[in-house]
């Protein structure tokens, strides 16, 4: 009896001490100058209930170029612009598409989210099939927006499948303790902000890689060559089937519909690295077409497409650190107007 | 004897002597402590655990 009672106190005692902790989290986990590599719905959500009580601002919502691919948050285009007084916040991630910037209109609007501005791009590499991104949401998007969609937009899409990892009873007690459990429910981006990266584990391994200069040779190995981005991009005319398509019009008659503002910027492309895929006329008349299709929609766009050199960009479509300065002198005079 | 305890016979003697063993040694103190141990426990088994739930569906070249 004494034994059951001392253990009692110290699971209360536990308790208490992580209802603290969940106090705490809820309270003060920052609101980063973007999303994490592996943010999470907890993560999302808080973010989009933050943002219907914020000022109306301007809010990035496109994929890896405008998130920063493989560069610190301080120096992605949109944190730039921030640094330099925009009241601005990047929805951007790794993996969106028209698909996901429609999704993520459609969460902004369920919460009540007036933006100022919707500043948006459009990758012609995500109108292939071939593209990861072209008919699938990013998980914890799929997890929040999936209900706010049509049966017709959901069989659009690829859901995300289920996890091969986890039973399905894993899966419900996971969802359960998500619901009520902020430190838990925000575990990835809490790793991903003390460690930089997805675990401790993985920042260790990073660690060792640089200093003994595995990284370093690895990422000689990988620099960009053309052959790596054939297919990347589907030349064939943008059909009324394409779910790029169909997803960009849905996003362009939301923004009107809510009389949102918006840019659309047309992605600055590699031409000198991708020039015997997207040289030809092909590709020029699916740009045209896309560009045609939002400016008739009411849509501002910037024609970035040609505006970059091949020194500006890290592979394909991703800038350096200098040519996300030069996009964010490019997009802050437009922006303050 | 036991050695650096004058006076001290046999273990219970020696703890007696020890500044930590006198507050692990409150009957209340046992609990409590435990509870904060399971607390750093569950803490850090989240913070540190391997990330199970990689949502990265980017495709590098």
């Amino acid at each position: 009896m004494r034994v059951l009672g001392a253990l009692g106190t110290a699971v209360l005692v536990m308790l208490l001490l992580l209802a603290g902790l969940d106090r705490a989290v809820a309270a003060w986990f920052p609101r980063f100058d973007r999303v994490s590599d592996n943010f999470s719905p907890a993560y999302l959500e808080r973010e989009v209930e933050a943002l219907a009580h914020d000022p109306p601002q301007t809010i990035f919502i496109g994929d890896s170029v405008l998130w920063g691919y493989k560069l610190p948050a301080a120096d992605a285009a949109p944190t730039l612009l921030r640094r330099k007084g925009l009241a601005a916040s990047n929805l951007s991630f790794e993996g969106g598409s028209p698909a996901n910037t429609y999704a993520m209109l459609r969460l902004l609007e369920s919460h009540g989210v007036h933006p100022r501005l919707v500043v948006f791009n459009v990758n012609q590499k995500e109108f292939s099939q071939a593209d990861s991104a072209y008919q699938k949401l990013h998980p914890s998007l799929e997890t929040l927006s999936w209900n706010l969609l049509t049966a017709d937009e959901r069989k659009l899409l690829t859901p995300t499948p289920p996890s091969t990892t986890q039973k399905p009873i894993e899966v419900q007690l996971d969802r359960w303790v998500t619901s009520f459990w902020q430190l838990y429910a925000l575990r990835s981006d809490i790793r991903e902000w003390l460690f930089g990266d997805v675990d401790a584990v993985h920042a260790l391994d990073d660690a060792i890689q640089a200093a003994s200069g595995a990284k370093a040779r690895t990422d000689a190995a990988h620099k960009p060559t053309p052959d790596r981005f054939e297919g990347t991009y589907d030349l064939s005319p943008i059909d009324e089937q394409n779910v790029s398509l169909i997803f960009l019009e849905k996003t362009i008659a939301l923004l009107a519909r809510d009389h949102i503002p918006a840019i659309a910027i047309l992605t600055p492309t590699n031409h000198t690295l991708l020039h015997e895929f997207i040289d030809v006329p092909e590709y020029e008349k699916n740009l045209a077409f896309t560009h045609k299709l939002l400016a008739s929609g009411g849509v501002r766009v910037i024609d970035l497409d040609k505006a970059f050199k091949a020194a500006e960009f890290i592979d394909n479509d991703h800038l350096t650190a200098a040519g996300n300065q030069r996009l964010a002198g490019t997009l802050g005079p437009v922006l303050a107007q | 004897m036991i050695e650096n305890v004058p006076g001290a016979q046999n273990v219970e003697e020696v703890l007696a002597h020890d500044p930590i063993y006198a507050v692990l040694g409150r009957r209340i103190a046992h609990p409590v402590v435990l509870g904060v141990l399971l607390f750093l426990i569950v803490v850090a088994v989240i913070v540190f655990g391997p990330s199970a739930e990689s949502r990265f569906i980017y495709t590098d070249f």
